[in-house]
């Protein structure tokens, strides 16, 4: 026998209440795990870096009021805009489907170029969809998900506006925040619409960063007392708008997950405290043999570190598994998109159980090193 | 030839604060006990036995008064000292057998060992030759519910004399065993007294396990009584 096979067999003692701690342990920290995979999901596209070079103008009643087409040409002279274009948010469902599972948008392609900041074509070329007014460009991820390829034809039927674009697939890009999207002419939405002389925002480039601030100002009263005044805001600001719609996202994940690690802490800490108080009387015995605080401490630690962690792998791995494993992106019909359960998270979870062991072996040491060799013999005597 | 004294006790006494109140537990013990001695105390319930077995095998302090064991002043020692001096000088036998209820009894014997410097093979051979030497050969691989009181008490012997300690202290080591398993039990003791040159010390109730010992201590209200 080895001190470590003593403390193997000292953990398994109780073998059900080890397995129930070690489940309890997993489960939270495949949660933990999970909300915090949630969160970066949620996250994400906002903390992209071109984001914050694009500027959308909207109409300051509302999104869904739209904005008159004459307005392009003030835009054009306002002093920073690199590139402008047309942004109208089309909301179609693809072919038979009943819900919008990918966004489209009209856009005036040769403009729309110089705001593709990010990506490359994948596939196709642009100047074929520059060309083709019944053409669109389609994002990597739509083309694997369907099993579309260049050529093939999109049908999208409209749910705000009463028409069902018919596109064919001139080009593909990758390597954005989103390969969703599919982008059409906005000539021939305006065409099927009977030119109403109307775009959805405005979608504008700055040169850096540092200057879409006096932009946003600049567009904003480009237009101030007008018939349509705008509100201009960053990319960014934009989809955290879109975000604080679902309530405060990280606020909300970041409780639960609080939740979460301390009821684990208290499950962990009741049990260890439960396995050390009815060993009293056998640590007692061990002081006696001659062990010392020090070596019943190590025990301790090592059986409740070894507890937390063996929890603690089963549930972040298990996590990745799983998460790694199921096609989120076609369960939840592409609202999760990546879900990765990045190192840093799973690194995260480790250290979140490897202080559960710790902490779950203090309260269970000071009681054990308090108790003396005669009161701990005298215990349940 | 005379030998020195292995235990050499002076004016001993502790008290314990219940409440507002002080109980006298030890009252001035003052005694020498010589190597390979096996002596017995008795004295009526509540008389100090165990709190001065306690004292001599350093896992309890005095009040005041001196404790020498094998030259040793064992209340100067700091904790960590004494669990190291009680690993190689002291074994123990309770009442109530305290093994290890997860371990075999040869894991049980062995735990003491854990704390030296021997090797597993080492470890091995010591551990049967303490199960040889009370009769438990056949049984190392048993757990203690698997083995008889009077065997589990063997077990415990096996544990307490497997550092080959020269003080063996043991509180009621036949309170919970009937009266065949009683006699095995203070035959090894008396035979590792006899034949080993342990100095056994041994609280009993019992007059006919005292008749086992080679000294009779009479304990009364915490003090020693002729
Ligand atoms: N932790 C304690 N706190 C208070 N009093 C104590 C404590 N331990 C022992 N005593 C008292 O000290 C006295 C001696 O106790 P001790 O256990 O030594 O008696 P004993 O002779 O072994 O008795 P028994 O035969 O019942 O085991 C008793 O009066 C007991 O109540
Ligand atoms: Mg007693």
């Amino acid at each position: 026998m080895t001190l470590a096979s003593f403390v193997i067999k000292n953990a398994l003692r109780n073998r059900r209440r080890a397995l129930l701690t070690v489940i309890s342990v997993a489960v939270s920290c495949g949660l933990l795990v999970t909300l915090l995979t949630l969160e970066r999901e949620l996250t994400i596209p906002p903390e992209s870096e071109a984001a914050s070079l694009r500027i959308i103008a909207r109409n300051k009643v509302s999104l869904a009021q739209p904005l008159p087409a004459k307005q392009l040409a003030v835009i054009d002279k306002i002093p920073g805009v690199v590139a402008v274009s047309p942004f109208t948010f089309f909301g179609g469902n693809f072919r038979e489907e009943t819900v919008t599972s990918f966004a489209q948008f009209a856009v005036d392609p040769a403009r729309f170029k110089g705001l593709m900041v990010e990506g490359r074509i994948a596939e196709g070329s642009y100047d074929d969809f520059v060309a083709d007014r019944t053409s669109c460009f389609v994002g990597a991820d739509t083309m694997k998900r369907y099993g579309l390829k260049i050529g093939d034809r999109m049908r999208f039927s409209g749910t705000f506006y009463p028409v069902d674009p018919d596109l064919k697939i001139a080009a593909v890009f990758q390597g954005t925040v989103d390969d969703r999207g599919v982008f059409f002419h906005h000539k021939l939405l305006d065409e099927l619409m009977g030119n109403p002389g109307t775009v959805g925002t405005w979608y504008m480039r700055v040169a850096s960063a540092e200057t879409s601030n006096d932009v946003i100002a600049r567009v904003n009263a480009a237009f101030a007392n007008t018939s349509a005044e705008v509100r201009a805001e960053t990319e960014r600001a934009f989809q955290m708008g879109f975000i604080s719609m679902l309530g405060n996202v990280k606020l909300l994940i970041g409780s639960v997950s609080t939740v979460v690690v301390f009821t684990l802490m208290l499950v962990t800490v009741s049990t260890m405290s439960m396995a050390v108080r009815e060993r009293f009387r056998e640590l007692a015995v061990l002081k006696a043999l001659g062990f010392r605080r020090r070596e019943l401490f190590s025990f301790i630690l090592a059986e409740s570190f070894g507890l937390a962690l063996a929890g603690g792998m089963l549930g972040i791995f298990g996590a990745w598994a799983i998460w790694t494993g199921i096609d989120l992106q076609k369960l939840t019909k592409g609202f999760l998109l990546y879900f990765e359960v990045t190192p840093r998270i799973m690194a995260t979870g480790g250290v979140v159980a490897a202080l559960l062991g710790i902490v779950a072996s203090i309260s269970p040491s000071i009681a054990m090193a308090r108790i003396s060799v005669v009161q701990g013999l005298k215990t349940l005597d | 030839m005379a030998a020195e004294p292995i235990v050499v006790i002076r004016e001993l006494t502790k008290t314990y604060l219940q409440g507002d109140l002080n109980v006298t537990a030890l009252n001035g013990v003052s005694l020498d006990i010589l190597p390979g001695e096996f002596v017995v105390l008795m004295g009526p319930s509540g008389s100090g036995k165990s709190t001065l077995l306690h004292i001599i095998a350093g896992i309890d302090r005095p009040t005041s008064g001196s404790a020498v064991v094998q030259g040793i002043n064992i209340a100067g020692l700091n904790e960590s000292q004494l669990a190291e001096w009680r690993n190689q000088n002291v074994g123990f036998v309770f009442q109530s057998f305290n093994l290890i209820p997860v371990l075999t009894a040869a894991e049980n014997v062995e735990l003491p060992l854990l704390l030296t410097d021997l090797d597993s093979k080492e470890r091995r051979r010591q551990v049967a030759t303490a199960l040889e030497l009370v009769g438990l050969a056949d049984r190392g691989h048993h757990r203690p519910d698997q083995l008889s009181g009077g065997q589990q008490q063997r077990a415990a012997i096996a544990r307490a004399l497997v550092t080959d300690p020269a003080l063996i202290v043991a509180d009621e080591p036949t309170g919970n065993l009937d009266a065949k398993s009683a006699g095995d039990v203070l035959t090894i003791l008396q035979s590792l007294s006899r034949n080993a040159g342990k100095t056994v010390i041994m609280v009993t109730h019992d007059p006919k396990s005292a008749a086992f010992g080679s000294r009779s201590l009479h304990l009364e209200k915490g003090e020693i009584t002729p």
